[in-house]
């Protein structure tokens, strides 16, 4: 178990460096499912994981390239943060069944939006010829 | 000059928006705050994940964090045992991102994803 949970983490970690995301994305599943967390401990344990500053190593390689909004990133932080409160309202009063399929369905949107992007980069491409 | 501040009052809207999708789900937002970025605000690929990874620095999953720890659905010690992993994975991930395009990367994590949520979707109501 304590095996498992420094090698998944590794394989989340480069995930969060290669994509800029969290990484709760991939560790609820793989809790619920490797390991059968109930949904919301892998939810709450997903958060708990993301509260020290992990992506610091990789924010510092996108810094030294100049690739980082500080004033948006700001605003997206409060925003999370305020948001956050509200969301995990919701789900607590959730019931464990329901919202493992919410998540479900969400991953989907997610896929989508991160699928779309290539694609209409690659129109603009042909565009540009 | 109000145009930016426009701008800036939209970031912070859909910031909103995604931290209630983070909390909800026990995410950090990034997953939907990339890709939002990329189509809304007209971010380069790169720049979008610099600046999700800047807005994470900060423990913004902190207010969500403590209504799940208050409803104790924290697994503590596997929790704190993930770290050190995903920190030194953020290093040689971000020196990948840096070295390839990651746009194939990102199909193949979005084909992913799509599968493990319909998974996740069908097993919870039609199993």
């Amino acid at each position: 178990m304590h095996f498992i949970a420094i090698v998944l983490g590794g394989i989340i970690g480069i995930l969060v460096g290669f994509l800029g995301i969290g990484g709760g994305v991939v560790l609820v599943p793989a809790m619920v499912y490797v390991l059968h967390f109930g949904q919301h401990t892998a939810q709450g344990t997903s958060l708990l994981m993301q509260l020290p500053p992990l992506g610091l190593g990789a924010l510092l390689v996108y810094w030294k390239r100049k690739e980082v909004d500080v004033a948006a990133g700001i605003l997206c932080a409060l925003g999370i943060l305020l948001g956050g409160y509200f969301g995990s309202v919701l789900a607590i009063g959730t019931a464990s069944r329901n919202l493992r399929g919410y998540f479900g369905l969400f991953e989907m949107l997610a896929a989508a939006l991160l699928w779309q992007r290539h694609r209409a980069k690659r129109s603009a491409e042909a565009q540009r010829g | 000059m109000g145009s930016r501040y426009l701008r800036w009052a939209a970031i912070l809207v859909v910031a909103c928006v995604v931290g209630v999708a983070g909390g909800m789900f026990g995410l950090g937002g990034g997953v939907l705050l990339v890709p939002l970025l990329v189509l809304l605000f007209a971010f380069d690929q790169h720049k979008a994940q610099g600046t999700s990874l800047i807005a994470l620095v900060p423990p913004t999953g902190l207010l969500g964090f403590l209504n799940y720890a208050h409803a104790h659905e924290v697994a503590w010690t596997f929790g704190f045992l993930l770290m050190p992993g995903v920190f030194l994975g953020g290093f040689l991930g971000s020196w990948l991102a840096q070295k390839l395009s990651p746009d194939r990367m990102r199909v193949t994590f979005a084909a992913l994803l799509f599968l493990i949520g319909a998974a996740q979707a069908i097993a919870a109501w039609w199993k």
